[in-house]
């Protein structure tokens, strides 16, 4: 899954230019912005692709978590391109969850 | 006073607090290490934790934190007068508002991203846990009281509103349309939809509309001897009146859609538009409040009194339903203004959602921190359209009458449109377009606390009892509760009970963040007192309400049947919270007792 962009973006830096300043400034207002309106949208559907793959990864390799799956040969012609997910999935589907999970939503 | 200059002591405030006692807080106390991974890169999923730009989460943080309350809240407080409400949100947010949501991010950051129900599992008690998440599902329920009546109730039942309330609905479904079926580009989808969303409000604001929409609501227009026209409506139950009956269900007939129906359908893409309806229109607001610059109405107090009584304040005779008293000052307005001062709420945001992003430790303060000073902002503009929007044009007897008549929300539309018009857009098009803004804030929230309430009963119940995993019939019970508290409550003491709620999860994330320091020996007493006033505060302003409830129904002949059983529901979930707020703070002492008894394991 693409990464979001790590770069970082201070608006004022002493020795900068004011060319660099205003395209700092346009370049931080338009990433709020998108934060404010689109990056939930994104994250939806992040959530969503990731429930379908964990659950595919689920019924494939469920054995790496205690649940009996049968290993049939797909199992093992589809390992190479589950590797990569596997220590996320797992993390995930172990990690301790209640509702205050879910309260990372606009409410009030 | 010029309004400007409340702006302007706006701005002085977040100067002060953040870039002194935030700043330095931060980098004294909590002393962030940017060499430290956070939880977004240590357990990087893609999904949940995720790291992003500091400038994407300020964004993603302010939209989580900021709707309906920061607007309403202020314009209640009003009744109060101006100084008090201002005061309470600037020095609200400069001593405690910041505090716990920066607090609530940092604690994430530095225990793995652990969800605030863990971390009082931990720190607190196991208990604590469950108490913390009753405190959710009362205030989810409050806030669908509260924002259905405000939307219900006030909003949808101006004519010029529901039709273009429906056609933006209908236009976030095409934007949803466009962009997940059709694969159209955002910015195109943006502006299609944005300026189809305008012509959709101006539809609305048509005569043969608005007599379409009148008829409708079975609005009886009779004229009195004098020449002076009032409008009267029948009665379905109760005090319950036609329009406030049939909007009040169209708008939890949105919520079920919102509910059931997959989240890119529905709800995502509607927010969307919404998102920009609501920004052009607080942009539009500010530029035109800054051009107009008024001052503030001399007739519109400082201070009115200290129960919050407009009545005494102004003269109501001509009114038939008079306002009644808020309470006193103390408590009552430390809740009634929750979102804009300080938000239980935006500690779970905080700590479940934006930690789990955070990039480096040194962005907790720009996110959590800006992100609060700027909803300040948000709530001294909500003020303002309050004191001069509606003060200049109509007077303090308007904005008397306007609250007499249970139109809370209207007072910013109308406050809001006074403002666009100096930018050239007529009132006739700002009121409804106001009114459609607010409308569009309270049902994205719906919706989403609709679904909430649908997994939380799923994971509550679904155990026991089967039913409840079920989608349609988990949504059904909770809109059926909503609909009860709609109905029958009371929104002035309503609204004190959801900031009530509210206060009582700040109180909880200040009191965790307590504990936190002192397990880490850093410096507590910036949490610790906030905890302590606003544990206090909300504890007297839920007995008070919950007094004033139960007189009510026991003191008042021919009570309307709605309020009776709305006044009793009402009292009981002031009780609850209360008794619930003790247990939490018997458990809050003995985990303090033991954290300042404890000695130090030494080193062998």
């Amino acid at each position: 899954m693409p990464a979001l962009s790590f770069n970082e973006n201070r608006f004022f830096i002493p020795d900068m230019t004011l060319k660099q300043t205003l395209s700092n400034t346009v370049k931080a207002i338009a990433d709020i912005l998108y934060g404010a309106s689109i990056y939930e949208m994104v994250r939806d559907l992040h959530k969503e692709r990731s429930h379908l793959e964990h659950l595919f990864i689920l019924i494939v390799f469920g054995d790496l978590l205690g649940i009996p799956v049968l290993p049939p040969y797909y199992t093992l012609r589809l390992l190479p391109f589950v590797v990569p997910n596997i220590s996320g999935w797992k993390r995930n589907m172990l990690r301790e969850r209640d509702l205050t999970d879910l309260c990372d939503q606009e409410i009030t | 006073m010029n309004a400007v200059y409340t702006l302007i002591i706006g701005f002085a405030a977040i100067y002060l607090g953040y870039s002194f006692y935030a700043k330095n807080i931060h980098k004294n106390i909590m002393k962030p290490d940017d060499k430290k991974a956070t939880p977004a890169k240590m357990y990087m999923d893609g999904v949940d934790f995720s790291p992003a730009n500091r400038n994407v989460l300020f964004g993603y943080q302010f939209k989580s934190i900021a709707a309906l309350g920061p607007i309403t809240g202020p314009i209640v407080a009003v009744q109060w007068g101006w100084l008090p409400a201002l005061i309470w949100i600037i020095v609200g947010t400069f001593f405690i508002g910041w505090v716990q949501d920066y607090t609530s991010i940092m604690l994430g950051v530095r225990e793995e991203g652990q969800s605030f129900g863990a971390l009082s599992y931990r720190f607190i008690s196991p208990r604590s846990r469950s108490i913390l998440l009753t405190f959710i599902y009362f205030y989810l329920l409050l806030i669908m009281a509260a924002f259905g009546k405000i939307v219900g109730y006030d909003l949808m039942t101006n004519p010029a509103v529901p039709l273009g309330v429906l056609l933006v609905i209908s236009i976030g479904l095409l934007a949803g349309q466009m962009t997940y079926k059709w694969k159209m580009d955002i910015i195109m989808t943006s502006i299609v939809t944005v300026v189809l969303a305008f012509v959709g409000i101006w539809l609305g604001t048509l005569p043969a509309v608005q007599s379409l929409f009148s008829s409708i609501n079975g609005a009886v227009v009779s004229t009195a001897a004098d020449g002076t026209k009032t409008t009267t409506y029948a009665l379905v139950f109760g005090s319950v009146t036609r329009p406030q009956f049939i909007w009040s269900l169209v708008t939890l007939i949105i919520c079920y859609f919102g509910a059931v129906l997959p989240i890119w359908r529905w709800a995502q893409p509607i927010n969307y538009v919404a998102f920009w309806i609501v920004f052009l229109g607080i942009l539009a607001g500010t530029i035109g409040l800054l051009i107009w610059h008024p001052a503030f109405p001399s007739d519109f107090p400082a201070f009115t009194n200290w129960s919050g009584n407009l009545c005494a304040a102004a003269d109501c005779s001509g009114i038939e339903t008079k306002p009644p008293a808020l309470g006193f000052l103390w408590p009552i307005l430390f809740v009634t203004i929750a979102c804009g001062a300080v938000s239980g709420w935006h500690s779970l945001v905080s700590s479940s959602g934006t930690a789990r992003q955070l990039e480096k430790e040194s962005d907790s303060l720009y996110v959590g921190g800006g992100a609060m000073f700027l909803e300040m902002f948000l709530a001294i503009l909500s003020l303002l359209t309050a004191v001069v929007g509606v003060g200049v044009t109509k007077g303090f007897a308007g904005y008397v009458n306007m609250i007499a008549a249970g139109k809370n929300a209207g007072v910013f539309a109308v406050g809001l449109s006074e403002m666009m018009a100096k930018i050239g857009v007529p009132t006739s098009f700002g009121l409804p377009y106001g009114s459609v803004f607010l409308t569009l804030m309270g049902l994205t929230i719906m919706y989403l606390v609709v679904r909430f309430m649908r997994v939380a009963s799923a994971e509550f119940l679904g155990d026991k009892v089967s039913l409840f995993k079920n989608t349609t019939f988990g949504t059904l019970v909770a809109l059926l509760i909503s609909a009860l508290l709609i109905y029958t409550g009371f929104w002035a003491r309503i609204w004190v009970l959801f900031g009530g709620a509210n206060q009582l999860m700040a109180s909880l994330a200040l009191l965790l963040a307590t504990l936190w320091l002192m397990t880490n020996g850093k410096k507590y007493m910036w949490t610790f007192i906030p905890f302590i006033f606003m544990f206090v505060t909300t504890i007297a302003a839920l007995l008070m309400t919950a007094y004033n409830l139960l007189k009510q129904v026991l003191t008042t002949p021919d009570l309307p049947i709605d309020k009776v059983i709305g006044n009793w529901l009402a009292g009981f979930i002031a009780i609850y919270l209360v008794i619930a707020a003790v247990i939490l703070a018997w458990d809050a002492i003995k985990a303090l007792m033991r954290l300042r008894t404890q000695v130090p394991v030494k080193a062998n």
